[in-house]
């Protein structure tokens, strides 16, 4: 009786690794070229001042989405990976954020918010 | 990959109780190890971001010495090899190991052209006189007094970048001659995955150098 | 025999496994020889490497620390000169911070009892394990070399531009702190992956060892920060090598840039060092007073807090160092939140002990030591925060005095709590009583005398690190110098009982305190494999209120826990579901 519902028990357990199809992964890959030709094109127009790096960074977030979604099985995963992911990324932002915080303001002798 | 069949398949290490724990904990243990790498080149954009904020002349006057063609080429060569890796797990997940072995070999090449390329970026660079560090920098071809921090930043981070790429590439020969070995297939191919997770983080880290350092204009 | 059922009709056998007080072998007797050692990848033997490795770097360091309080017995030239007194306590403070606290007590005692407390055979990437003691190894060396060569005079903060000038080996010293850096992201990562993954039937997270919850919250603290300080330190070796012009401002630099990714990470590292002793005194706290920890979560959770408000605070090491004033403004502020989640452990701890069954054995009396010390560490750490007062404090022996009780006060307090409490687990000896208190007697007298005077002539202005002083300090330099020397002399004791100990020490049976936790539940020493069976919990580690045979069960079909139902489908399983097991 116990042997049976061990067996039950790994069955339920047990997980399909998740398998992308060629398809999908040659989409992503063409989908991939298309970004990296957008950003090139989009460089050469005359965007003003921030929004050009803007621009630049919203493209290769998407292009990062997808590698990291797509090619590195993110979306099947379980979600804790992305955690990970997100959470790095996060304290990246953090310390840019904080360390920004005297570097821009370097010669404001009074507060000035 | 049920393995229950087998009390004790060859890949299970004796700590483990089963493969899929195995394979959970490699698998974690890698992300684990990308928010490491994530934190690594933090430092550098960050260093990147902090000069940018006080010196956006610099930025772009010194980044017209970069050429945005090879920079997007590279691009493509980079995101193609991942392409290659992410069909050589699919190889190994269906059991096609010569799939397997073909898309590391194109894998392995597209990194070598990758590498090529920077060689020939470098060395352009180099011969005109940019080099890292201000003892050494003697190109006059832009006129700011701080140019050669822009490329102090550039060969810092292109270059660990090509470090990680060397790096890749020799994983990518020991997975190679682990799968020559037939040591791979549907039941196992945790190595091959985590190969491709760290190749694919050096693609992703390349996405975002490419813009920021050659497409400013 | 007994059986458990689980609500959704699951059923586990489970079966007490005593824990025999006299083990045929155990991971001393498999395996024996310098080479197998050397090679091992058994997460205890490790453990065991670091711990003597640390105590060693500790000897060094602490020898370090002797000679520069008796250089310091006179206010001009005692017997060294100004530029060995630099390198001394420059060599201080590297050896101390990188090689003794860093690694002391997640790398030494965390790898010996974390993967026992989850009931593991061993940490997830055991390979993985071995190379980060000898990556540690290999940044010793390297420091080593620096020390033959030129020694090193910048202070163990590698401050810029002087660590670009120096005549000293910069390089050498900074390529050991880089490669020691990989030794401690390696072992984070094989910590945060054996705690997720690696739990043994039934350890819920609500049933996880404060031990682990606090090396869980070090670990993060390692894996997001450690990285950092390896870039800085690579930029800073390019900064000396070819003048990159990011840190040196004669280039175009900024040096305040370089305190902050610095601080980045070295002031999350000092959380690094602390929190895990955190655990320590979780563990001891609760054995030696019978009862269940007050406040599981609170403790738990604010480890977890501890670590993430701890990278918001590095600038409060930057007051006077020019950064904005905006920055300075927000740092003094975030500073003043770390005390809450300390002080919640602090409160929880002494709600511990209300009512409890004290046992002051020498383990106790340390976490006592470390609850008066750690207090002052704290209290004058909240000061120090305090953006006005710092201007003054800021580089006095005020700071020095302060870093010391919260980082030996704290961390190796905590350290020798944790020796003397798993010191019978680990080797399978008692060490004599007696002397363990008088030793402790020693440490926390030598301790106060060494460092009390220096809160007081640091507030008078005594600066930091400087080779001569003014004549009125003269009486707070010689007593904290007498101090320093009974601090030696306990140690030494130490050095002696642990040694007599572990040749001619009398046999410890496995559970010489009676305490719930699941390591206890092993063998002393424990066997190569940790436990015999697959063991299963369905209590949590403090309830002193439950018999003892219910935390030795373990499950009774087992083949090395292969065919037995695998870990993962029983951890979720809460303790209600539990309840139906009887032991027979």
């Amino acid at each position: 009786m116990i042997l049976s519902e061990d067996k039950k028990m790994s069955e339920h357990n047990h997980h399909e690794h998740h398998v992308s199809s060629a398809g999908q992964l040659w989409a992503i890959g063409i989908a991939l070229t298309l970004l990296t030709i957008l950003t090139v094109g989009l460089s050469y127009v005359e965007i003003p001042a921030p929004f050009d790096v803007v621009v630049a960074l919203t493209v290769a977030f998407g292009k990062a989405f997808l590698v990291c979604a797509f090619f590195m099985n993110l979306y099947w995963d379980t979600k804790f990976n992305s955690m990970l992911l997100i959470g790095a990324f996060a304290f990246f932002i953090l310390m840019v954020a904080v360390t920004l915080l005297d570097t821009l303001y370097r010669n404001d002798v009074v507060p000035s918010f | 990959m049920s393995n229950h069949s087998q009390a004790h398949p060859a890949h299970l290490q004796h700590h483990f109780v089963d493969s899929d724990q195995q394979f959970d904990a490699a698998k974690m243990g890698m992300w684990v190890f990308i928010v490491n790498e994530i934190l690594f080149f933090g430092g550098l954009f960050c260093a990147y971001i902090v000069f940018r904020a006080w010196y956006p002349d610099l930025f772009t006057q010194a980044a017209t010495e970069l050429n945005t063609v090879w920079g997007a080429v590279n691009t493509l060569v980079l995101i193609g090899s991942s392409l290659t890796v992410a069909m050589a797990i699919r190889s190994a997940q269906k059991n096609q190991i010569k799939g397997l072995q073909i898309n590391l070999l194109i894998t392995i090449a597209l990194a070598c052209v990758f590498l090529l390329i920077k060689y020939f970026e470098y060395s352009h660079k180099l011969h005109i006189g940019i080099w890292p560090g201000a003892e050494l920098y003697t190109y006059e071809g832009i006129d700011h007094p701080l140019a050669h921090v822009f490329f102090s930043i550039y060969y810092v981070m292109t270059g660990i970048h090509a470090i990680h790429i060397i790096v890749g590439i020799g994983l990518m020969i020991w997975i190679y001659i682990r799968a020559k070995k037939n040591e791979f297939g549907s039941e196992y191919y945790t190595p091959v995955e985590m190969v491709g997770l760290y190749w694919h983080l050096v693609d992703v880290i390349w996405i975002f150098l490419f813009p920021l350092l050659y497409l400013i204009e | 025999m007994a059986t458990a059922e689980v609500s959704n009709k699951k059923t586990l056998k489970v079966q007490r496994f005593k824990p025999s007080d006299n083990p045929s072998n155990t991971y001393l007797t498999d395996e024996k020889g310098v080479w197998a050692w050397m090679t091992t990848v058994d997460h205890k033997k490790i453990g065991i490497m670091y711990l003597v490795s640390v105590a060693i770097f500790f000897a060094v360091g602490g020898a370090l620390a002797l000679l520069l309080r008796t250089e310091l017995l006179t206010p001009a030239k005692t017997f060294i000169e100004a530029d060995t007194y630099n390198q001394l306590f420059t060599l201080h403070g590297a050896i101390m911070v990188f090689f003794v606290l860093v690694p002391s007590i997640p790398a030494a005692l965390g790898n010996f009892i974390m993967p026992m407390q989850l009931g593991a055979k061993d940490v997830a990437f055991p390979k993985l394990n071995l190379a980060s003691f000898y990556i540690y190894v290999a940044g010793a060396i390297f420091t080593f070399i620096a020390l033959a060569q030129h020694g090193l005079d910048t202070g163990w903060t590698f401050y810029t531009p002087y660590s670009t000038e120096s005549s000293s080996s910069v390089i050498w010293v900074t390529m050991g702190v880089f490669i020691l850096g990989f030794s401690s992201i390696l072992t984070g990562t094989n910590f945060i992956t054996t705690i997720h993954k690696m739990r043994a039937p039934g350890i819920t997270w609500g049933k996880l060892p404060l031990n682990v919850w606090a090396l869980y919250a070090t670990s993060i603290i390692q894996v997001l920060a450690t990285p950092v300080l390896a870039i800085t330190v690579l930029l800073l070796t390019m900064e000396r090598w070819l003048g990159f012009g990011i840190f040196d401002p004669a280039l175009g630099g900024d040096p305040v840039l370089f305190q902050h990714f610095f601080w980045f990470y070295s002031h999350p590292a000092v959380y690094i060092m602390i929190v895990p002793g955190f655990g320590i005194i979780s563990e001891v706290i609760s054995t030696f007073s019978k009862k269940t920890v007050f406040g599981y979560w609170a403790i738990a959770l604010s480890s977890l807090a501890i670590a993430f408000i701890g990278f918001l605070v590095w600038g409060h090491h930057m007051f006077t160092s020019g950064q904005s004033a905006v920055a300075t403004t927000v740092f003094s502020f975030l500073t003043f939140l770390v005390g809450i989640p300390t002080g919640i452990k602090i409160f929880n701890w002494i709600a511990t002990l209300y009512k409890g069954s004290i046992k002051m054995d020498t383990p106790m009396i340390y976490v006592f030591i470390f609850l008066f010390l750690f207090s002052i560490g704290g209290f004058t750490g909240i000061m120090l925060g305090a953006l006005s007062v710092d201007i003054h404090l800021h580089d006095t022996y005020y700071v020095v005095a302060h870093f010391h009780y919260v980082m030996m006060g704290g961390t190796l307090i905590a350290l020798l709590a944790g020796l003397h409490f798993w010191w019978p687990k680990m080797t399978g000896k008692l060490y004599n009583e007696k002397l363990a208190k008088i030793a402790s007697v020693f440490i926390f007298v030598g301790f106060n005398v060494t460092f009390l005077p220096q809160f007081v002539m640091g507030a008078q202005g005594m600066p930091r690190r400087y080779y001569n002083y003014v004549d009125q300090f003269t009486a707070f330099h010689q007593t904290s110098t007498i101090g320093s020397y009974l601090l030696g002399v306990g140690f030494l004791i130490i050095l002696y009982y642990l040694m007599h100990s572990l040749f001619k020490g009398a046999k410890s049976p496995a559970n010489p305190w009676g305490s719930r936790g699941l390591e206890w539940q092993a063998t002393s020493p424990p066997d190569f494999h940790n436990f015999d069976h697959t063991p299963v919990v369905i209590h949590g580690p403090y309830d002193y209120h439950q018999p003892m045979e219910e935390f030795q069960l373990g499950l009774a079909v087992d083949t090395n826990g292969h065919d037995s139902g695998t870990a993962k489908e029983v951890v979720d399983k809460e303790r209600d579901q539990w309840k139906n097991y009887s032991l027979g």
